[in-house]
Order: structure tokens, then sequence, then C-alpha cells
């Protein structure tokens, strides 16, 4: 099978203020990879303009562009604007879904969303308590099924799942442990070891760690834009299957 | 004078939560009447930004901008897995 050269980044930010930026540092992206992954808060506040900016920004690639929204693109209010505006400019959105994406005879497929928080196995939140607790920890529980059964559904040859939120501590190693729970979810690492994937990307902790792994042995990165300090970074997935 | 770490809750509060900023990755340290903000943003006029919010939510208290440019390289090596 033929290797996928896997191009991935999160947190880029996008305003007013950065207009034109990261797209001049996209040319020749296809030299170099044959898709692009995007980890979620592409934008700074979440208003439809900045979406717009962002649809200008990663629109008319000429290599195919799949991107979950993060926390930050929720903040205003427009997330659903914002996922109409980008699948306008041909931007494949995932929201707690999938995409199979035939590259160089290889079946590309990426599942994922959002995610939440919650933490980690041992010291995470329970549906337990007030109603805003079972709402936060409900909220994670239900992405992380919809990604299995994404993931499940799935008929690629190689699996990635594309995150904001982390599912493992490995990579959030530089933030403060006391906000690990507002990080990400081992939710979210439970649902794609149950069904396995070859790589995870995420993005959110900017003062975290690129490289981790699942308790099932899945790769993760943290592609944040501050952890990579490169326009992108690019993984090559040599086609021995899904772990 | 008001508890430092209240200080420092109040201007990253601030900093995440005015529409001018909403940013979280930064980091305000407070030592008696001086307050230090650490962290990385794309852009200078962020960078400035982040320190004016900073500056109405410390009222009386010196400012210390730390923040660095996120400096953005070309892609690297690509990594085989």
């Amino acid at each position: 099978m033929n290797a996928l050269r896997v191009a991935a980044v999160a947190d880029i930010h996008l305003g007013e203020d950065l207009r034109g930026h990261y797209r001049k540092t996209l040319a020749g992206i296809e030299e170099r990879a044959d898709v692009l992954l995007v980890g979620g808060d592409l934008t700074r506040h979440g208003t439809f303009e900045e979406g717009r900016l962002v649809a200008d920004e990663l629109g008319g690639l000429p290599i195919p562009v799949v991107a979950v929204l993060g926390n930050h693109d929720y903040h205003s209010d427009a997330d659903q604007e914002i996922i109409a505006v980008l699948r306008d400019a041909g931007i494949t959105v995932l929201d707690d879904d999938a995409v199979t994406i035939p590259l160089n005879g290889v079946r590309l497929g990426v599942a994922g969303g959002k995610g939440f928080g919650g933490g980690f196995a041992g010291k995470c939140a329970s549906e337990f308590g007030e109603p805003e607790t079972k709402a936060f920890v409900r909220h994670t529980k239900e992405i992380a099924e919809r990604w299995r059964l994404a993931l499940k559904g799935l008929d690629a040859d190689t699996k990635v799942v594309l995150s904001h939120y982390s599912p493992v501590k490995d990579t959030l190693l530089g933030e403060p442990p006391e906000i690990y729970p507002f990080l990400g979810s081992y939710l979210l690492a439970e649902a794609a070891d149950a069904e396995g994937a070859d790589l995870i990307v995420h993005g959110h902790a900017h003062s975290g760690t690129e490289k981790g792994i699942t308790p099932g042995g899945i790769r993760v990165r943290n592609v944040a834009l501050p952890v990579i300090e490169h326009a992108y970074v690019v993984y090559c997935l040599d086609g021995e299957g899904v772990h | 004078m008001e508890t430092p770490q209240y200080v420092a809750a109040r201007v990253q509060r601030a900093l995440a939560e005015d529409d001018r900023t909403n940013e979280l990755g930064i980091r305000v340290d407070v030592r008696g009447d001086q307050v230090y903000l650490r962290g990385q943003v794309p852009c200078d006029e962020r960078r400035h930004l982040i320190e004016a919010v900073a500056r109405e939510a410390a009222p009386g208290l010196t400012v210390h901008n730390e923040i660095r440019l996120l400096e953005v390289h070309e892609p690297g090596e690509e990594e085989h897995l």
C-alpha cells in the first residue's frame, strides 16, 4: 500500500490582524503532503467574520483539507455558520462524524470533532451530583460514543482521529496539571482504542508536548501551532494498517 | 494591598473573557506590585492588546509584558509512523 503524507496543524487562531499570513506558509504544501488536517481553534473569537477569513485562508488549496472546530470557534455561538462557510469553501468539517478520502489509491478515513474535557482516568469528573456537572461529563461521553460509531462505520485503509481536545495526558506535559480536566478526556482515547486508528491528532494545549500514545497504543500528536512552531507537521503513514 | 493570587486570577480571567483578547494561553504572575505576563502570540497587535487589558485589570500595578512573538517556521522533516 502507498504511504500517506498527512499534514497537520491546530490552533491557528486567525483574525483580521493575521489575514494572508498563514496562507503564505501553505505555499507548496502539495509537494509535501497529500491532505491537511486542522485540529480546531481556527479563529480567536469564533465570529462568522473570522470563519469567513479562515475559509479564505484554507480554501482552494491543491490538496483536501479536513478540519474540526475548537472551543474558541464556539465562543460567539456562530459555530454552525462557521461550519457552513468553511464547507462552502470546499473544506471538509467534521462534527462528530467521519469522511473517507481516496488518496494515491489509499482510502484515508478521518473521524472526529471538537472533543471535550473531563480529565483522565483516575482523576476525572463523573456524571454525578449537580445537573451542571452531569451535563459537562455527559457532553464528553456522548461525543466519545459518536466517535466510536463513526470509526466503526469507516471503511478505510488508514484511519486518523482529528480532535481539538486531547485524548491523553502525555501531550499535555508542560501545561499545569490542575487544568488537565479542561484540556481533554480519556474517553476520547477509549473510543479510538475500542475501534482502532493509526493516529490521533489534536491541539488546544499550547504549552503541551507533541508526542504521546493512548493506552491501546495509538500514536497521539499535539499539533497546536505554539507546540510545533512550524506551519504544519507531516506524518507519513506507511500503511501497515489499523492498530 | 490586595492578595497577589486574586490579582493574578482577575488578570487571567480578564484576558480570557475580554472580547479584545479572548486569550487563554498567557501565564500571569504577581509579585508584590509587579505583574508579569508570559506566553506566545502570533502578532504584535495581540501582544499590545493583552498588555492593555492586563493594565485595566490591575490598576496601580506595574505590568511587565514578557510575551514573545510566535515564530512559525517552514515545515520541517516528516515523521514516519
